[in-house]
């Protein structure tokens, strides 16, 4: 935990005494009195909380239906919507919006291609929480469905037997059990819109929209830079993340679900009857409007020669793909490097995460709360903060070895960002696990660790594996600590996207987001058919 | 326990990956650096063939490199430093940061765009953008913006994120006193959007969202217009600022002498035909480019004096436009 907890000290620090990056003490709390007369702070944390709030709401509007849409039924085509549903977390969040933009404002492709000019709602607070929610609303869904899935039907089917009507057995028994699930899931989303920052980069300075993230930025990248002030408003973000984690336990913490108590479970899920078609309507539509058209627009302007040419034929170009391969191997090496460093901390968060969360849960040991908390924290954090805070821990002279200045420092930031994935969902699987599996593997003799390997383990991996995937689809595009924190000479996905942003080229920078985009997707589905290849072969052995 | 295997093979093959980025190069030579990332690069490869010596590049924003400055205080990396904004070299001149160094090839370098510790790697001038294709008419002047054509469809930099941005607002202020005020005024009537940094002010006129960028760095759109974008760069008759970016040499660089050479290389002919080349003018007076210079452009005084003056200016603007 010391990953997590380090960057944060020095950050608190760093609000605490302003003058701590020169090594100096001084004028303790000189910061305070300076952020709480800021005429802005009330616009700032009034931004985030409404934007937070309504895309947890948006978020549970579209992926509650949609998640148990696919997790109680037999939904045709179901692994094509999941890997769909994926897709917005290789889409990096200031692409998407970039996307959005070029499709929905005045003169984009939309209303060149004779739609209606959507620039007004894209440029609205609502705006800004939709195409949040777009990006975010899956980390509901694959709570909800994985939640499902696992614990089965079989609870509800007793209900039934016992007869309950259908809704009578959905509201008193799946819905109970779900809603460790759920709760998580919204709460994710909310410290995920809350803390993110490419999105009202992008749309809030037109739209009239300010959050904690941006100020955070502008305090970090407008000249004096307010080190103390920075990491006070991030101090704030954090208490607001505490407050909805603290509510979120309050709520669902105590209730206790067993579900999965080593019995063989009913994996079978009920047809869909009349209603199969309505719902692959809906999955496509949904599929369309977070994938088909962000992703169209992205594509069109990686194809478009150039923007202010518009949509003719004879715009239409490969040159900005060329031009990857050209640029002396740098668009290769990012390429390479951020999928290096992606599959490495999805690898390193997911074992930390499993422990982490299977000591909060399962052992219950003193202090599991603060785990818990504590893995949740860089959720609500800024990456540009956890980036400073990292460079404030690793740069200090009195460190025999440092990974500052080297790829290590990028790992190190991806792990303490995305720890929180892993806790969330191993921890709300074990929720669901029966508390008798691991005493009984202990009383026939076997170690804890064997225990956690061959009982808890092979029972959880399913939500680890789905959390580990997002943990590389999440590194894989990380921005705002890879812009921090990259050394000298390295480049990233992002990193080298948003240069090419900076520069003019957004036909390049697409380009790249596209090829990123796809090798992506390409390495996780051929590590997932590798994966289902061995289970087949493992359970035909038996 | 086959499971798993894939994992392990996965976890071998990411070290593999990642084991080659590992070795940072503690003879290289660091520098931070704003603006294009090519210029970085192509300077970083020139100055490598002549010496040797290599060239780490962070390149960012300058807001982002002086972050990172900041924040490595107490262990510091880079050895030099080319800032996108005057007022950053001036500042850390004033804290004793800097290695005060004297380039013998700055001799051309007119005495405004250097001093003893910094000097203009190249410049930037501050322009209208206007979309061709947009149906407005040509503007010839700040104050064209402000016309009914031009209603809804302007947009410009936010200066609090671009430096050079609001070195124009000072400009206009010191060279046209409460009239200046009088333009923004009318500007924000007609529907001026405040958009980002430069590039984020650009994209929506080169689609045609909007018409024309307030106060736009020329370099990044003429680099557009040689891709093809149909844009064009208009530096209003009344007059406009330009924005020198300095480049110095810290304190506390271990390996000064290589640092001096690469100052020294940046300001040689061929640094300087490079920097041209990233559509910047130089900032040596015998080397030309393929666009105005100093020369044809009516600048006007941009530094007023101390930071509180840019603070003030900076209040009274987000002032301005936060009124809806």
């Amino acid at each position: 935990m010391l990953l997590v907890a380090l960057p944060l000290l020095f950050i608190l620090l760093q609000a605490i005494f302003p003058h701590l990056s020169a090594g100096s003490l001084d004028g303790a709390f000189s910061a305070l009195p300076a952020l709480l007369s800021d005429p802005e702070l009330p616009a700032l944390l009034g931004g985030t909380l409404s934007v937070g709030l309504s895309v947890a709401l948006f978020s549970a509007l579209l992926g509650v239906p949609l998640g148990i849409l696919r997790g109680l039924f037999t939904l045709p085509l179901a692994r094509t919507w999941d890997l769909l549903m994926l897709v917005p977390f290789f889409t990096p969040p200031y692409i998407a919006a970039l996307s959005w933009t070029l499709a929905l404002q005045h003169n984009g492709y939309l209303m060149q291609l004779g739609g209606p000019d959507l620039n007004d709602l894209l440029f609205s607070r609502t705006g800004i929480a939709l195409v949040m929610t777009l990006n975010i609303f899956p980390v509901v869904y694959f709570a909800v469905s994985r939640s499902l899935l696992a614990s089965g039907q079989r609870l509800a089917t007793v209900a039934r037997v016992h007869g309950a009507t259908p809704l009578r057995a959905f509201r008193h028994v799946t819905l109970p059990m779900l809603l460790p699930a759920l709760a998580a899931g919204v709460l994710l989303a909310f410290t995920l819109a809350i803390e993110e920052y490419g999105v009202p980069a992008a749309l809030g300075s037109r739209a009239g929209v300010v959050m904690l993230t941006t100020g955070i930025e502008q305090r970090l990248a407008d000249w004096p830079i307010d080190l103390p002030g920075s990491s006070l408003l991030s101090v704030l973000l954090v208490a607001v993340a505490l407050a909805a984690f603290a509510l979120q336990r309050k709520l669902v913490g105590n209730k206790e679900v067993t579900s999965i108590t080593g019995k063989p479970a009913d994996v079978s899920s009920c047809g869909l009857g009349v209603w199969r078609g309505p719902a692959l309507v809906l999955f496509t539509l949904v599929a369309l409007l977070v994938v088909a058209l962000p992703a169209g627009s992205m594509l069109l302007s990686a194809l478009l020669s150039t923007l202010s040419g518009g949509l003719q034929w004879s715009n239409l170009t490969l040159r900005h793909f060329a031009a990857l391969f050209a640029l002396h191997g740098d668009a290769l090496g990012a390429l390479s490097t951020s999928l290096g460093l992606a599959l490495a901390s999805s690898l390193i968060a997911g074992l930390l995460g499993f422990l982490a969360a299977w000591l909060v849960v399962m052992q219950r040991i003193r202090g599991a709360v603060w785990i818990d908390g504590l893995s949740l924290l860089p959720a609500s954090l800024p990456g540009i903060v956890v980036g400073v805070g990292l460079i404030l821990l690793w740069n200090q002279p009195f460190w025999p070895v440092t990974p500052y200045n080297s790829w290590g420092i990028l790992l190190l930031s991806y792990c303490c960002l995305l720890l929180p994935w892993p806790v969330r969902y191993v921890g709300s699987a074990l929720r669901q696990l029966g508390g008798n599996l691991e005493p009984a593997a202990r009383v026939h003799g076997a170690s804890v660790w064997l225990a956690l390997r061959h009982v808890v383990l092979p029972l959880v991996f399913p939500s680890l594996l789905a959390s580990m995937l997002m943990v590389f689809a999440i590194a894989s595009r990380e921005l705002v600590t890879s812009l921090l924190l990259a050394p000298a000479g390295t480049q990233t996905v992002s990193v080298f996207i948003w240069r090419q942003f900076e520069q003019g080229s957004v036909g390049q920078g697409m380009a790249m987001a596209t090829v990123a985009i796809v090798s992506g997707l390409g390495l996780m589905l051929s590590a997932l058919a590798l994966m289902q290849r061995r289970a087949a072969a493992e359970s035909r052995r038996f | 326990m086959k499971l798993f295997n894939p994992i392990k093979t996965g976890a071998v093959f990411a070290m593999l990956f990642t084991s080659g980025m590992m070795i940072t190069d503690a003879s290289a030579l660091t520098v931070y650096t704003a603006g294009p990332g090519s210029l970085a690069k192509s300077l970083a490869t020139g100055y490598e063939k002549q010496t040797g010596v290599k060239v780490n590049i962070f390149q960012a924003t300058t807001g982002k490199v002086m972050a990172r400055l900041e924040a490595e205080q107490a262990n510091p990396q880079a050895d030099v430093l080319i800032s996108a904004s005057w007022d950053t070299a001036e500042e850390l001149q004033q804290r004793g940061w800097l290695l005060p160094y004297q380039s013998n090839n700055a001799a051309k370098v007119p005495a405004e765009f250097k001093t003893d510790h910094y000097v203009a790697q190249g410049i930037s001038a501050l322009g209208i953008v206007w979309n061709t294709k947009s149906g407005t008419p040509e503007p010839k002047e700040w104050a064209d913006l402000t016309t009914d054509a031009f209603k809804d469809r302007v947009t410009t930099p936010d200066p609090s994120l671009s430096g050079a941005s609001l070195d124009l607002l000072i400009g206009l202020q010191n060279s046209m006193g409460d009239r200046a005020w009088q333009l923004f005024a009318r500007l924000k009537d007609n529907g001026m959007a405040i958009a980002g940094p430069n590039a984020q002010a650009l994209t929506p006129v080169l689609q045609g969202a909007k018409a024309a960028v307030f106060g736009a760095v020329d370099y990044v759109t003429y680099a557009s217009i040689q891709q093809g974008e149909s844009v064009k760069v208009i530096f209003p008759a009344s007059g406009t600022v330009v924005a020198p970016r300095p480049m110095m040499i810290l304190k506390s660089s271990q390996h000064a002498a290589d640092a001096q050479a690469f100052i020294d290389y940046v300001l040689s002919e061929e640094g300087q035909k490079a920097v041209a080349d990233a559509w910047l003018m130089p900032a040596r007076t015998d080397v030309g480019a393929q666009r105005p210079l100093i020369s044809d452009l009516n600048i006007l005084p941009a530094q007023a004096g101390g930071s509180a003056d840019r603070g003030s200016v900076l209040q009274r603007f987000a002032a301005l436009f936060s009124k809806s």
